[in-house]
């Protein structure tokens, strides 16, 4: 399991990646991340919706209330041109961290 | 699937309580889409479950509804409040009485609770107390199977090598010495000890190392011994000498002081030695000696569990023991746990625990009954008074039922003033209770309860009370309010119910309760001047006793008194009424009775002047017939002799046969029955109490010069006598502390119901104010004032006064046959004095009002709405 800070670090961009596929609501997005993790992300509603709100006051997505016949009113978020641009900026902090890790264990160990 | 399956209602209904409009839609959306997956994928309990924890986990701040401004059930809760509390400020009359009766009744619940806690706590400090167990035996003993705490001395080793879950063993063995450091010489009881003994229970040192006391030459003391001996130095190292007998001595080094005992124990010591020291300076003790019983044996178990199997398999050694002894057979050998020996204490004879256990558990019940009708009387005040206040509040109650409150919210918020008085009566009381009347109860009885404030269990006993005393004191008066009907409060027709059935019932309840509270308080007090003033049954005034080393020492004494021109009479003895006696078994052809007996040497009867009731041809130990005995009356009754002259009776392998009976008499207190007895005259040699009977005014003096003497003649060891009517220690002590108890409890009880009763006659005069003014104005005086407000309660107080002194008449029998097994008689006439101290509370509560009344200027009352 995923340790809880690390999930927290990491909420904003894998957000706005799952927004870039496409718009979505706060159900499909709990599932989404625990199917692409392998169940070793949980997100509850407790932690995912302070941060899409987050967002959306940024102005990073947008939200419209959607209703089908079949289905409850479901509330889909969106990724605006901001957030675009913002996940990109993620998307290179995250390169860099993962390049940093990847140096750092690929050295091998000097002996005297 | 969504169709047939809802989501659990309850956390819905709490998710939807907290959580903010806003956000429900959304947020419950998902908590349902997850609820149906899961009852698809696992199945409904598991969803439901997970339904629960979604909501649980959902709960935070982020989602919480804003309280100030959307709930409108809280904004409703804190107008109540804030009338509630304005109410009570109006009517600080009130408000104080019920306070304070609430209050004192809930400090003296938080007393019976902090008893009931003591009594429940007792040793179960010691860590251990769920593998140690004190080996006990069973025996036929007066007739029927019985308990005994002590055991063979060779049992230990035994045990301990013949069971492999035997952990360890620990022999405990009392006995009284004299112990000297410096100039300090006293008589003390000490214990001598395995050393294992202090790792099996749990009595903390504050200075050294309890190890030490493997070293025989060591000795570790109480704090309060250390404090006797040494005041506040640390006495690490310091020599104490311990004298057994007379002539055998020992010095032992000090290596370590234990704690203050908690007071909830049943057992301590003063001082602690290896046990060898016993066998070395009591030369006749053999160790393998199976005749010879010791106070204890403590086996502490690797496996608790084991402990029946082993207790069944310890029978093995009863044979070596009944061999051995002719006093005792043993049926059987069982383990009593350490955590319940306390409370089993007083089914087995000789044990060390104190036995108590049932004084304690008796108390524990009335303190709880006390507190009960405390609360209950609290409680009848509250429903009176609030009754009669809501006459000043009708106006009020037909103003909010006229813009619309409903009787539900009238009966909500007289529930909540209720609960708002409770709750500061709460605070009240538990200050009350912990800083006055616990400390009080410690101080008067002398012990310690050791109340903690950190006791989840005493918040969750003090919710209990709230919510019981709120719904015994709140609903009535809460529905009674809500049933007003708004027209006929404002076209004035409405009248609050001093005619009302039921208010009647509940000052006559109120006022019986006072009565039967007040009557056994004040009957408690009686039966304590009673226990005081009550006669020993012979004439103890002029007595003083002496106990020697031996009979050697008693002669040197005794020679010097013998011919003093103060002593009336005077004699030596074995044992001492009062002092000592022996426990044997009289063999009767129906079965074999135990008694007491008390070997006496010549002239003890004449001295002692015991009231003689039959006197056969022998007197006792006269013409050399040391096989008659004389016995006491119970002895007689006891074993249904019809003929006790003469009648020749078997004990301890000898024949005798009586030849008086005695008047029964009270060896020790009052609080002990009287027990059969029988007086056989000893030998000279085993004498070691001297007593005397002194001229009249001389026996003060006599006592002086007897210590003087001993002072000459044994230098070394403290004087070990007193008058005879010290010998039961602190009993007179108890009693006095027993009557300031029940003096207090007395006047709280009636300064409780005074205040109710207070309360509930000013308030009900100053309804009647205008009534009042238009009586004077049309020429009343004081006495025809006096009989308008007497009417309404002569009745009340007639009949609740009737039934109060009968129902108190019982109880206090009942708890008098409970706790006392001489009380004083119980006659009506007792309760005399507390029927007489009702009526001048109530009729000094009557006057009060009558001259208030009196003194009012009519024209303002009829001016006042």
């Amino acid at each position: 399991m995923i340790s809880k800070n690390l999930t927290a670090a990491s909420t904003k961009p894998i957000i706005l990646a799952i927004l870039k596929q496409g718009n979505s609501y706060g159900y499909l997005i709990i599932k989404k991340i625990k199917e692409l993790s392998d169940g070793q992300m949980q997100y509850t509603d407790g932690m995912l919706y302070p941060v899409l709100h987050r967002l959306e006051k940024e102005g990073l997505i947008t939200s419209n209330w959607t209703m089908t016949n079949e289905t409850r009113p479901r509330k889909y978020y969106a990724i605006t041109e901001l957030g675009k641009a913002a996940l990109n900026e993620e998307q290179l902090q995250w390169a860099k961290v993962t390049s940093v890790l990847d140096s750092l264990w690929n050295v091998q160990p000097t002996t005297k | 699937m969504s169709g047939y399956f809802e989501v659990p209602s309850f956390p819905k209904a709490f998710f939807q309580w907290y959580c903010k409009k806003e956000l429900y839609e959304e947020l419950h959306g998902d908590l349902e889409e997850f609820f149906y997956e899961r009852v698809e994928a696992r199945s409904l309990r598991f969803a439901q479950w997970m339904y629960w924890l979604d909501v649980i986990k959902c709960c935070q701040p982020y989602a919480w509804k804003d309280l100030e401004s959307q709930n409108s059930d809280i904004i409703m809760f804190k107008n109540y409040f804030k009338t509630s509390f304005r109410s009570m400020m109006r009517h600080p009359l009130s408000t104080m009485i019920n306070l304070l009766g609430l209050s004192t009744a809930i400090g003296i619940c938080v007393l019976a609770y902090a008893f009931n806690q003591y009594k429940n706590k007792v040793d179960q400090f010691h860590e251990n107390r769920n593998n140690v167990y004190l080996s006990t035996f069973f025996a036929d003993r007066d007739g029927k199977e019985q308990q005994n705490g002590k055991s063979p001395l060779p049992l230990a080793s035994l045990v301990q090598q013949d069971f492999a879950s035997v952990k360890t063993t620990a022999r405990l063995q009392n006995r009284a010495v004299v112990v000297k450091s410096g100039s300090n010489v006293f008589h003390e009881r000490i214990s001598f000890v395995d050393p294992d003994f202090l790792q099996m229970m749990t009595f903390p040192l504050k200075w050294g190392n309890a190890h030490e006391l493997n070293d025989p030459n060591s000795i570790i003391l109480s704090s309060s011994l250390s404090e006797k001996y040494f005041g506040k130095q640390v006495p690490l190292g310091e020599m104490m000498l311990v004298i057994i007998g007379k002539d055998q001595k020992k010095l032992f080094k000090v290596v370590g002081v234990a704690e203050e005992f908690p007071g909830a124990r049943s057992f301590s010591f003063k001082a602690l030695v290896h046990f060898d020291n016993l066998t070395d300076l009591d030369q006749g003790l053999d160790t393998q000696d199976w005749n010879q019983l010791i106070d204890a044996t403590f086996i502490q178990l690797d496996e608790p569990q084991q402990h029946e199997y082993i207790a069944s398999s310890m029978d093995k050694y009863a044979d070596q023991f009944n061999k051995s002894s002719a006093d005792w057979k043993i049926n059987r050998f069982s383990l009593q746990p350490l955590s319940s020996l306390y409370r089993n204490s007083g089914s087995i004879s000789g044990d060390i625990a104190s036995n108590e256990y049932h004084v304690l558990q008796n108390s524990a019940i009335s303190f709880v009954i006390i507190g009960l009708f405390v609360l209950i009387l609290g409680s009848t005040n509250y429903i009176n008074i609030a009754i009669v206040s809501a006459s000043k509040r009708l106006k009020e109650i037909g103003l909010r039922k006229a813009i619309g409150a409903n009787r539900r919210m009238i009966v909500i918020q007289f529930l909540l003033e209720n609960i708002c008085i409770m709750t500061i009566a709460m605070f009240v009381g538990l200050l009350l209770g912990t800083t006055l009347f616990i400390q009080w109860m410690e101080q008067t009885m002398n012990f310690k309860m050791d109340f903690t404030l950190n006791d989840p269990y005493l918040f969750l006993f003090l919710l209990v009370v709230l919510l019981f005393t709120s719904l015994l004191s709140g609903v009535y008066p809460a529905l009674y309010i809500a049933r007003f009907q708004t027209a006929s409060i404002f076209s004035g027709k409405f009248k609050i119910g001093s005619k009302s059935i039921l208010t009647r019932v509940f000052l006559g309840f109120q006022l019986s309760l006072g009565c039967i509270l007040v009557s056994i308080a004040v009957l408690f007090t009686q039966n304590t001047i009673y226990q005081s003033q009550r006669s020993w049954g012979y004439d103890i005034d002029r007595l003083v006793y002496v106990k020697f080393e031996n009979a050697k020492d008693l002669r040197k004494m005794r020679n010097v008194f013998v011919s003093h021109k103060d002593i009336e009479a005077l004699a030596d003895s074995r044992h001492h009424i009062g002092k000592e006696h022996e426990m044997i078994e009289v063999d009767m052809p129906d079965r074999n009775y135990e008694v007491q007996l008390v070997k006496v040497g010549d002239n003890y009867l004449e001295t002692m002047q015991f009231p003689i009731d039959r006197r056969g041809p022998l007197a006792l130990g006269k013409n050399g017939d040391i096989k008659g005995i004389m016995v006491n009356q119970t002895f007689v009754d006891h074993l249904d002799l019809k003929q006790p002259i003469g009648h020749a009776i078997k004990y301890g392998g000898g024949n005798y046969h009586i030849t008086g009976v005695l008047k029964d008499f009270h060896s020790y207190n009052f609080y002990t029955k009287i027990k059969p007895l029988i007086i056989q005259p000893g030998l000279e040699d085993e004498s070691v109490y001297l007593t005397l009977r002194t001229s009249p005014g001389t026996t003060a003096d006599i006592k002086n010069e007897l210590e003087a003497t001993w002072a000459t003649l044994f230098p070394e060891i403290p004087f070990n006598g007193g008058f005879q009517n010290t010998v039961w220690g602190n009993y007179y002590e108890n009693i006095k502390d027993g009557d300031r108890f029940w003096r207090a409890l007395a006047s709280i009880v009636m300064l409780i119901a005074g205040l109710g009763l207070y309360g509930l006659v000013a308030l009900n005069v100053s309804g009647r104010n205008k009534e009042f003014s238009i009586r004077k104005v049309l020429g009343a005086e004081w006495g025809s004032v006096a009989r308008a407000i007497g009417k309404q309660y002569t009745l009340v107080f007639v009949v609740a006064l009737s039934l109060g002194a009968p129902i108190s008449y019982f109880l206090t029998r009942m708890i008098f046959d409970l706790f006392f097994p001489y009380h004083m008689p119980m006659n009506f006439h007792f309760f005399g004095y507390s029927l007489v101290i009702m009526l001048l509370v109530l009729l000094a509560i009557l006057s009060s009002q009558v001259r208030r009344v009196s003194r009012n200027n009519p024209v303002v009352g009829l001016r006042s709405e």
